[in-house]
């Protein structure tokens, strides 16, 4: 029987790995309206699925994986899925969204979310197929990489239908940013997802299916879909830079607006010459084999590179610039491999390359010496060891066991713990936040950390954002406009679709593919009250994880050393942070604390699910 | 003020004449009172056939107001005109112009000496601040005349602006900013007179139905906008709360200049507001030429008791929605657009549609609410569309992150009538131009 929306399926998979049951769930309607899909759905799932108290790598925890009743229509972009958890590496919601198109495949089979709990007792992997699911054994996958496991689980399956979401060695040895590969090189990267797979003892979730997604009110659905691909089109952030050099063709821009972080966030200084060596211009001359979209995506910022005789997809920009300034290297050669190589692990590159700068800066300062790291020379602008440290994390052998932990742990072991560029414990993305106040606070109050995606893609608008251009100086303007980039993001992250096409156009054009997809109407207002619904949640499930407001804060020294920016010496003062984070909780209607008033809770419809907590 | 003030005033004035084709090249003037060092009054005042928009130091000249034609030879022609007007009370300021809309509107025969048919505005800024009605007197020497310097200060003494038939239009202000803006009105009322009749409107019936109206929330009683009349209440008309943030004060100055500069709505109309967390930052005269500023100010959120349009407004949206920015204008091509009737129908649409390409993509329609919208009707409207047109009270237009998003939607509805109206003057059937998707808005 029909669902009552179009778009959605209608069932969930909820896998209990401990007692080996699979069981197909009603999705509850109201979570349709409520929620929607994706990143909003998972949440809302995960806050029954597990205690935000639990270990995230106890058999307590959960993984849910949601897909929207966008994802596998036409609309542009709409092949993402979001995965929501407990992040081992933060202790908050984990919050992680992938391109590629294995969310479509899960939704084709029939479900439109799929839930993990407890712990398999062997290593095991879930295979979803139109009829149903079921559990098998992994065998020989256990110690796979990503690829090969990938390769392995596709012999003798439809490849037109059929997709596989695995971890590769660094899952299953529990490193804290172990990410979920699938496509073999799209992830859901930051805060860990992998490393809850592996300590489920789960490798991996195939998907094959061939129903195809209905839509309600195709009339409606095409004119919001013909809206957005024109405007996709028309912009020259779609339509241009992101197609002809990929989301590298950012180093230089990002540069021009001084936020390109060098040497462990010391300073956003670079030379010319040495930032042309890794500028998408570069890798589109010297390693490019051909550019790629996702699923529906006429943006194709995917890269297809070789390097040698090795062939893979990246470095992005955030790989870019982490494994590279970052860690005082500009080896294109050396960075693309090390890239290779965690998507082949399975591991988060960003925490990768902020967990390898910190490592950098501990041994210049003495702090980690050649004694911790076996004999690896750990100065800045080593790439031979960027290269080489990849399989001793993922396998957690020499001082990988300690980098295998990310950058807090690693700091704080060493004896210098403001060594660790993170909030709440997840490493910075490529953006200084001393050259965008407004990005700053996106940082602090991310729900998991500081992800510029779950943070607000403020920046982002700095330089795409065409009509939209946020100043970055302001701080009266920072806690409205981050509370609604966030909103944007989380409509963006629900819908499953891909960020980037918010330098196109914006939340009307989706409300309309979405209502005419479902049948229902889901107005834009609709849609940013159920953003502030799922803000409110993942920051009720943050408190109960033990986060409190002074973990909404930035690194000290991004509180006390200055970089030059355009508009003089920069830098977020403690008043600034208080400033800020105060009028944010106030724009979130959270009290002083941080904590959703019960008139918040109230108007979001959160009151019950308080209670019952 | 000082003499050097006044000058530069006079000269941005004068600039953004000719940016916004108020006259030929040197036609008007541009007259203020001033003391000199010996207490003498004086009359500053533009030269004779000085190039307003490129007025410099040695064109002010500073004539005696009782002794306008001694030894300033170089002075405007039409001096004394001026030292008259500025000796009404409360006159500071006075500027003519000849302002070729609001002439095209007032046309008639030459002929002899008296009131001709007024300027009847059917625009919600000419209604609310030219009181409705501007006079019209037709001189037998239309140019510089005895009479016209005997005739012209009677009339303003009694009203903001008059008109001198088929020449132009005079207005006289508690300063220099507010003569000019009195003068834009004039125009602005011609303008959009001139594209009612493009858009095929009655301008009689018009004129009935403007006077008949009844103002809802967005409709302007005479005087009771934030706009323009407030601002000369204003100590300082450059004002900024918010100079310790350079960037955000850019941000205002930069859309005000295109508010202005494009024509989105007549100097110093429309507003702007970016919010804070209880705060917001306002521009109450948005409308800004370069070297002629409008205060900046931050106010509270939660001030229940202000009433005033359009403070109130601004207020209800963010109070109410996760907008950052919202922007007003009295855009004209919008005020007329929406008098337009589909052919066979008593009243016009409740939308603006496209027939343009670009806009039909990006405003598949513009909404056009009633002058009795209840503001929570309009912001329904912008959460839908970003952008609306209220019947007599202007153009309001939202942004999630910045002034310039807000604008966009501003300056592209003017676009998009300007569209309509050229394909109507070419004879075209708009109805076959609109797409048909946006029948579905």
């Amino acid at each position: 029987m029909d669902f009552i929306y179009g778009g959605y399926r209608g069932r969930l998979l909820e896998v209990d790995l401990s007692s080996g049951k699979l069981d197909t769930l009603p999705l509850p309607e109201e979570l349709c309206k409520e929620y929607v899909g994706g990143r909003g759905l998972a949440t809302r799932l995960l806050w029954d699925a597990m205690p935000p108290e639990a270990d995230p790598l106890s058999p307590e925890s959960a993984v849910v994986v949601a897909s929207s009743p966008l994802v596998g229509t036409p609309a542009p972009t709409a092949g993402r899925g979001h995965a929501v958890f407990k992040s081992p590496l933060t202790g908050t919601i984990g919050s992680s969204n992938s391109g590629g198109d294995w969310a479509v495949f899960l939704k084709r089979c029939g479900y439109d979310a799929l839930i993990i709990k407890g712990k398999s007792p062997e290593p095991v992997i879930v295979k979803i197929e139109t009829g149903g699911a079921k559990l098998l054994p992994a065998g020989k996958l256990w110690g796979m990489d990503s690829h090969e496991a990938t390769d392995s689980m596709l012999e003798g399956l439809d490849p037109k239908i059929s997709r596989v979401l695995t971890i590769g060695p660094a899952g299953e040895n529990q490193v804290r940013f172990a990410s979920l590969v699938n496509n073999k090189n799209r992830v859901y990267g930051r805060g860990g997802p992998g490393a809850i797979f592996g300590s489920k003892n789960l490798k991996a979730v195939v998907v094959s299916g061939d129903q195809a997604v209905s839509i309600r009110d195709e009339e409606l659905f095409r004119t919001g879909v013909d809206q957005g691909l024109y405007r996709l089109r028309a912009a020259p952030g779609t339509n241009r830079i992101l197609r002809e050099l990929g989301t590298a063709g950012l180093v230089r821009l990002i540069d021009v607006i001084d936020m390109l972080p060098h040497r462990n966030y010391q300073d956003t200084i670079h030379k010319l010459e040495d930032l042309n060596k890794i500028s998408g211009e570069a890798i589109r001359k010297n390693i490019l084999r051909r550019a790629k979209g996702c699923y529906r995506c006429p943006i194709a910022c995917q890269r297809h590179t070789q390097v040698g005789t090795k062939e893979g997809e990246g470095p992005e920009f955030e790989t870019v610039v982490l494994m590279g300034p970052v860690c005082g290297t500009y080896d294109l050669e050396a960075i693309t491999l090390a890239n290779y190589g965690c998507n082949e692990m399975g591991m988060d590159t960003i925490t990768y390359g902020g967990t390898v700068a910190c490592a950098m800066e501990l041994f210049e300062s003495g702090a980690l010496t050649a004694a911790d790291t076996g004999g690896i020379d750990l100065r800045f602008g080593n790439g031979e060891a960027l290269k080489s440290l990849v399989p001793l994390v993922a396998r957690r052998e020499g001082i990988g066991d300690a980098l295998a932990e990310g950058s807090r742990r690693l700091a704080e072991r060493f004896g210098r713990p403001d060594l660790s560029m993170s909030v709440k414990g997840l490493e910075f993305p490529a953006y200084d936040p001393r050259a965008s106040f407004i990005q700053a606070l996106g940082y602090m109050t991310s729900p998991s950390g500081a992800c510029h995606l779950r943070g607000g893609y403020a920046v982002s608008l700095a330089f795409f954002g065409g009509p939209r251009e946020i100043p970055r100086f302001s701080v009266r303007q920072a806690p409205a406009a981050v509370r609604n980039v966030q909103n944007a993001g989380i409509i963006l992250d629900t819908l499953g679709v891909c960020r980037f096409t918010s330098f196109a156009f914006h939340v009307d054009t989706w409300a309309r593919m979405l209502s005419g997809a479902t049948g229902a109407e889901f107005s834009t207002s609709h849609l940013e009250a159920m953003a502030e619904r799922v803000a409110a949640l993942e920051r009720l499930f943050n408190l109960r994880a033990g986060v409190i407001n002074t973990d909404d804060t930035l690194p000290e020294r991004f509180q006390t050393e200055s970089i030059a920016t355009e508009e003089g010496d920069s830098l977020i003062a403690p008043d600034k942070i208080e400033k800020m984070r105060s009028g944010y909780y106030a724009v979130r209607g959270w009290d002083p604390g941080g904590v959703p008033t019960r008139e918040t809770t109230e108007r979001l419809g959160l009151s019950a699910l308080e209670a019952k907590s | 003020m000082k003499q050097g003030d006044l000058i530069d005033k006079m000269i941005a004035i004068g600039s953004a004449c000719l940016n916004r084709d108020m006259q030929d090249s040197h036609s008007g003037n541009i007259a203020a009172r001033w003391t000199n060092e010996e207490g003498t009054p004086c009359v500053a005042i533009t030269r004779t056939g000085s190039q307003k928009g490129g007025l410099e130091r040695a064109d002010i000249c500073f004539p005696a107001m009782e002794s306008t034609d001694f030894g300033h030879y170089r002075a405007s022609s039409e001096t004394t005109i001026h030292a008259r007007i500025l000796s009404i009370e409360g006159a500071q300021a006075s500027m003519h112009a000849h302002t070729k809309n609001a002439v095209v509107a007032t046309m008639g025969p030459a002929g002899k000496s008296g009131p001709a048919a007024p300027l009847v505005p059917i625009d919600p800024l000419g209604r609310g601040f030219l009181e409705g009605s501007v006079p019209v007197h037709r001189f037998a020497v239309p140019s510089g005349s005895p009479e016209m310097a005997k005739i012209i200060p009677k009339y303003l003494e009694k009203h903001p602006t008059m008109m001198v038939q088929n020449h132009g239009a005079f207005a006289r202000g508690r300063c220099l900013e507010e003569a000019f803006f009195r003068l834009c009105l004039v125009e602005n009322s011609g303008y959009v007179r001139h594209l009612a009749r493009g858009f095929g409107a009655d301008e009689s019936t018009l004129e009935r139905e403007a006077a008949a109206a009844r103002d809802g929330l967005f409709g302007l009683a005479p005087l009771a906008t934030g706009s323009g009349a407030d601002v000369y209440r204003h100590e300082r008309l450059d004002q900024c709360d918010f100079d310790d943030e350079p960037q955000t004060k850019r941000e205002f100055l930069k859309t005000g200049f295109r508010i202005f500069e494009q024509g989105i709505s007549p100097f110093h109309t429309g507003s702007a507001s970016i919010r804070c967390v209880d705060t917001m930052l306002h521009a109450p005269a948005a409308s800004m030429p370069r070297g002629v500023p409008s205060p900046l100010l931050e106010i509270p959120l939660d001030d229940e008791d202000e009433k005033s349009f359009p403070v109130s407004i601004h207020r209800y949206i963010f109070r109410h929605s996760n907008f950052q920015t919202a922007i007003h204008t009295f855009t004209p091509e919008a005020e007329a657009a929406i008098l337009y009737r589909d052919p066979g129908e008593a009243e016009p649409p409740d939308r603006i549609i496209p027939v343009d390409a670009e806009a039909s993509f990006l405003y598949p329609a513009v909404p056009v609410l009633p002058a009795e919208t209840e503001p929570g009707e309009l912001l329904e409207a912008l959460h839908d569309y970003n952008v609306a047109v209220v019947r007599r009270g202007g153009i309001w237009a939202v942004g999630e992150q910045s002034l310039s998003e807000a604008l966009h939607h501003n300056s592209s509805v003017r676009d998009i009538c300007l569209y309509r109206l050229g394909a109507l003057a070419r004879g075209l059937d708009l109805s076959e131009l609109e797409p048909e998707s946006a029948r579905k808005w």
